[in-house]
């Protein structure tokens, strides 16, 4: 029985050829898509999920609420993690970690690795397991140090790695380290990368904060009791921060402040904004993706279900024959079933072997790091394959099963329209162009937002400024630089800043957010260190005063605020109040520059102070060229600061490249949505070309009709597109509120915003009007042409 | 074994309803060969079908061997189908997607026929039509005499106890309809199957043992 249900299954798919391909290319893009979305949501959300201990690890931080700021901080200070597992039942263990490049020396060849400076806990919390040596002892030592396989690989060769010496770089200084085990590689969706893993103790500014209760340093795990909850270590936790953050409460306290420490749960350190681990990612967009994989398997199921109803309906007198010679409801259904499952089954082939195809290319635009491995959690394998089962019964035994309901005579004499289904496969074509044109207005409004960032004014030039990240370079590299670049015709000038602009190579951002007194009122303002000619170097404009100037001694007690702190202020004119911004000496205001975007355009300008400091505070080199060949210019630069600093690991870049950088979440995201909604439209046209197909041989004889009685083309045409075109329309009303309030949601996330646009709806709403009329008309005029007597004749 | 009691059939037409059958009372015993005689829409087909199971009277009780048929459930209608029932359509009626053979061959899968007998009755069949030359053809590479032939085939196959055979020589030639008359005729003689058939010739009817006129959804006395 089964071979012959297959057999005519079969038959029909050649038979049917517009009905099949537009079923397995539908289904298979869909299916594709919808695996390589969820593939990624999936890794973003089992990030870090291999650690044992994974459910008792937390990482601590610092919130710090003021009257008129809070602050959140992951740096801790250095006596915390001996003090909570002294001091506070249920801390297990406690590990401090440092990351940083450290350059390492092996033989006659240098690297720079990835360094994690942890404390001998570190290997019993986290699940980095050890291929040589003992966890008991490989971090006992202060001058021991755990390498990867892949580090051991590049270090040594064939070589036996435990027991080797390898030299590293620390503050400026070689020192031999031993190597005493090698862990395996660690996984990549591992939110704690290394290379290497060294003692807590080997930070280069260890002997500065060893100690201090009020120099945060490094962010610190705990790894708590199983009985023991984060929100029950957060309260037994305040009575530490009363004994020992004497110093820091007292300066809270004066702002009427709080300052407490929180926990962040390791799984969450991914998708969490707090955590130092944090990658960046909208915790809204793996859902996002998952929605839009459901979305587009929805449509593509759609398809699937309209055009096996109609097509059911046409076969209605096979139905119905089969029933007078015996067949059950459920055999019928099965039958068609088995025909779905054919479909389905050459679909999901088809699309694992897209995904295939795809993933490498894939992973390189949407810049994600997305395996077929994942499917070898079996529940996710369960997952795909009741879904797969769902759909097909859906799509194949929900149309058979209406038809098999039905009375056998009535169904034999084909007085079984497609008119029968047309509730519900009209409302079906309607879900499908709703969809379609969300998306499509979602696309608009998310592109215009991102040119509208890309474009805005920052109030500071972006467009000829190199910046370029000082690393751990010596803190005279600034002055060198100058000098060197001097002799550049192109540079126009140099300066140093505390913080980047943007987003550099070197992927860091920051800030410092500090409060004081003025005039017994609490300030709160954003503190940046620079060096001269800041406000050259970027064209800042300066409406009162000056800049920082060597011309001036006292330029070292000097700061130039922007226009909003001089509003906080409430001074007309600002230019030498002084103001106690660390109880010691008082600093004058000597300019005042325009407010310009220090910050994202996520955010609203907020109030500034810049001050200088000894050179070591700097982060960033920027530096202003005049050239008509900015690659040549940029070149040279990153030349001459590699001669300065042979060891410099991240790159230069252009400002506007940085800042542009700092939204490639959205740039990525906007890409995904706009394949999504191209795919979206492409699978919906396919559906509805297909129905249109089967509507159209369905009314061949009244066509005929028709046209005999004098009938025109366009006539025709005409009236056979209404109908479709109709339910369009229907979808553009529904879907333009929708758009609109998921646009105004994801819009409040950025301060600067663009408005939302009626027009857009519009635009969306006729262009898919136009596409549905052109796929409807390739049908509609092939039929209005064809012939009335060929028509007329069959039957 | 058919017993019909006040069978009625009508539709709804509008807001009244336009009666096919009225007060029908017929009884067909096991062995006959009965013809079903009357003007074109007096009803036949809707008497036949309602004898086939394939319709359901608007009033009036049926009784399939003994058996009232508005009682019985899915399961047992579909197995009156599948062993007691063969039924010839009017218009062919066969699958389009499935060959001759394959057309043939249905009812018996549905019998759950093993596939070695499956074979030797449908070739036997074929043979006993003349249409082994045809069996890999498709309904629509046929001509209008041949699907019927095969509809014939189809409904003989399963060797039901009664045949319901709707003008089932209307396409036909009249030698052609001789021999399916005989064909009839001798498996009502020779294995005892009651044999319905509706017709508009006179000399069809002379082969079976009755005729019943109908007229405006009446049966003529
Ligand atoms: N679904 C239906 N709805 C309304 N009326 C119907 C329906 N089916 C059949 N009829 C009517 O029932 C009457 C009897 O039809 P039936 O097919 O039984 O006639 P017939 O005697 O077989 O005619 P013929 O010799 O032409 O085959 C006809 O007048 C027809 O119009
Ligand atoms: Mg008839």
């Amino acid at each position: 029985m089964l071979t012959s249900y297959l057999k005519i299954a079969w038959r029909n798919l050649r038979k049917q050829k517009v009905f099949a391909t537009v079923n397995i290319l539908g289904m298979s893009t869909a299916l594709c898509v919808a695996l390589l979305l969820s593939l990624t949501a999936y890794r973003e959300w089992t990030y870090d999920n291999f650690h044992e201990n994974g459910n008792q690890i937390y990482q601590l931080m610092t919130e710090e609420h003021g009257s008129f700021h809070t602050k959140k901080g992951t740096s801790m200070v250095e006596p915390l993690a001996a003090t909570l597992k002294k001091e506070v039942p249920g801390v297990v263990r406690t590990t401090r970690i440092g990351e940083v490049n450290m350059p390492v020396r092996y033989g006659a060849n240098h690297y720079y690795l990835e360094a994690q400076m942890v404390d001998a806990d570190f290997l019993q919390m986290f699940t980095f397991p050890l291929v040589a040596g003992n966890k008991q002892d490989a971090l006992q030592q202060l001058n021991q140090v755990i390498i990867t396989q892949k580090t051991a690989a590049s270090l040594f060769k064939q070589e036996e790695p435990v027991g080797k010496t390898i030299e590293v770089n620390l503050g400026g200084k070689w020192q031999p380290l031993i190597v005493s085990a090698v862990a395996a590689n660690v996984p990549d969706n591992s939110g704690l990368q290394f290379d290497l893993l060294t003692r807590f103790e080997n930070a280069p500014d260890y002997v500065e904060i060893k100690g201090k209760w009020d120099a945060a340093s490094y962010p610190l795990f705990v790894q708590l009791d199983p009985a023991v909850t984060g929100a029950l270590f957060e309260r037994s936790v305040i009575p530490i921060v009363h004994k020992y953050y004497v110093e820091k409460l007292t300066d809270i306290k004066k702002d009427e402040g709080t300052l407490v420490i929180k926990t962040i749960g390791l799984k969450d350190t991914h998708l969490n904004p707090d955590s130092s681990y944090y990658s960046g990612l909208n915790q809204f967009y793996p859902w996002l993706m998952v929605i839009l994989a459901t979305m587009i398997i929805g449509i593509a199921c759609i398809n699937f279900i309209n055009l096996s109803i109609a097509r059911a309906f046409g076969r209605s007198s096979e139905i119905g024959l089969r029933k007078s010679l015996g067949a059950m409801d459920s055999q019928l259904m099965i039958q068609f079933w088995s025909e779905a499952f054919l479909l389905c089954f050459f679909s999901f082939l088809l699309s694992i072997v897209f995904t295939v195809l795809v993933l490498p290319y894939y992973n390189r635009v949407f810049g994600h790091d997305v395996a077929l491995s994942l499917f070898h959690n079996p529940w996710l394998l369960l997952g795909a394959l009741t879904a797969f089962l769902t759909i097909t019964l859906l799509a194949g035994g929900y149309p058979a099963w209406k038809v098999a309901r039905l009375n056998i005579v009535q169904v034999l004499k084909g007085k079984l329209g497609l008119s029968k289904s047309s509730t519900m496969r009209n409302g079906l074509i309607v879900v499908q162009f709703v969809v379609a044109i969300v998306l499509i207005s979602c696309t608009t409004i998310i592109w215009q937002q991102l040119n509208f960032i890309q474009s805005a004014s920052l109030g500071y030039n972006a467009i000829q400024v190199i910046s370029i990240p000082i690393d751990n370079a010596p803190s005279n590299a600034l002055a060198a630089m100058r000098n060197s670049l001097a002799q550049l015709p192109e540079v126009q000038s140099v300066t140093g800043s505390m913080l980047n602009l943007g987003l550099g190579k070197d992927g860091s951002s920051g800030n410092w957010t500090r409060g004081f007194d003025y005039k017994g009122r609490p300030v709160s303002t954003q503190n940046i260190i620079v060096d001269y000619d800041y406000a050259k170097t970027l064209d800042l404009k300066i409406v009162a005063g000056r800049d920082f100037s060597r011309n001036y001694g006292t330029d070292s007690t000097a700061v130039v605020i922007n226009e909003l702190m001089a509003k906080q202020l409430g001074e007309k004119d600002p230019i030498g109040v002084e103001l106690m911004m660390n109880d010691k000496v008082p600093l004058h205001v000597i300019g005042v520059v325009k407010d310009y975007h220090f910050e994202s355009l996520r955010k609203k300008i907020d109030p500034l102070v810049m001050t200088m400091k000894d050179a070591s505070s700097l982060g960033y080199i920027f530096i202003k060229v005049q050239t008509n060949n900015p690659v040549n210019a940029l070149k040279k630069i990153q030349q001459t600061w590699r001669r300065i600093n042979p060891l410099a690991e991240h790159d230069a870049s252009f400002l506007d490249e940085n800042t542009q950088r700092m939204y490639r979440h959205e740039q990525r995201f906007s890409k995904i949505f706009m394949s999504g909604a191209l795919l979206a439209i492409i699978i919906s046209c396919m559906g509805l070309f297909a129905i249109a197909v089967l509507v159209m041989a369905h009314r061949q004889k009244e066509i005929g009709v028709r046209k005999v009685l004098g009938a025109s083309v366009s006539g025709i045409v005409l009236l056979l597109s209404k109908d479709f075109l109709r339910l369009v329309l229907v979808a553009v009303v529904i879907a333009s509120p929708v758009a609109w309030y998921f646009m105004h949601r994801w819009l409040q996330g950025f301060e600067f915003r663009v408005n939302i646009h009626w027009w857009v709806f519009v635009i969306a709403g006729v262009l898919a009007i136009c596409i549905a009329f052109v796929t409807i008309s390739l049908q509609s005029i092939k039929a209005a042409l064809a012939n009335p007597v060929n028509s007329l004749n069959r039957e | 074994m058919i017993q019909l009691q006040k069978i009625s059939k009508h539709y709804p037409v509008g807001f009244g309803k336009n009666d096919i059958l009225k007060d029908i009372d017929l009884t067909i015993n096991e062995g006959e060969f009965v013809s079903i005689m009357g003007p074109s829409g007096s009803g036949k087909s809707t008497l036949l079908h309602i004898m086939g199971l394939l319709e359901e009277p608007s009033e009036g009780q049926y009784l399939f061997e003994g058996e009232r048929v508005d009682k019985m459930n899915e399961k047992k209608r579909t197995q009156l189908h599948r062993g007691s029932i063969g039924f010839v359509f009017q218009a062919y009626h066969l699958i389009d997607e499935l060959t001759v053979y394959e057309n043939i061959e249905t009812p018996l899968l549905y019998k759950n026929i093993p596939s070695s007998e499956r074979k030797s009755r449908v070739a036997d069949v074929l043979d006993r039509f003349n249409m082994v030359a045809k069996k890999d053809l498709f309904p629509s590479q046929l001509s209008g005499g041949q699907q019927q032939l095969v509809g014939i085939a189809r409904a003989i196959i399963g060797e039901p106890r009664v045949i319901l055979a709707d003008e089932p020589t209307g396409n036909l030639h009249s030698d052609q309809a001789k021999i399916i008359m005989q064909l009839f005729k001798h498996l009502n003689e020779q294995d005892k199957i009651t044999i319905i058939q509706v017709t508009h010739s006179d000399v069809n009817a002379t082969y079976g043992n009755r005729v019943i006129q109908i007229r405006d959804g009446h049966i003529q006395p």
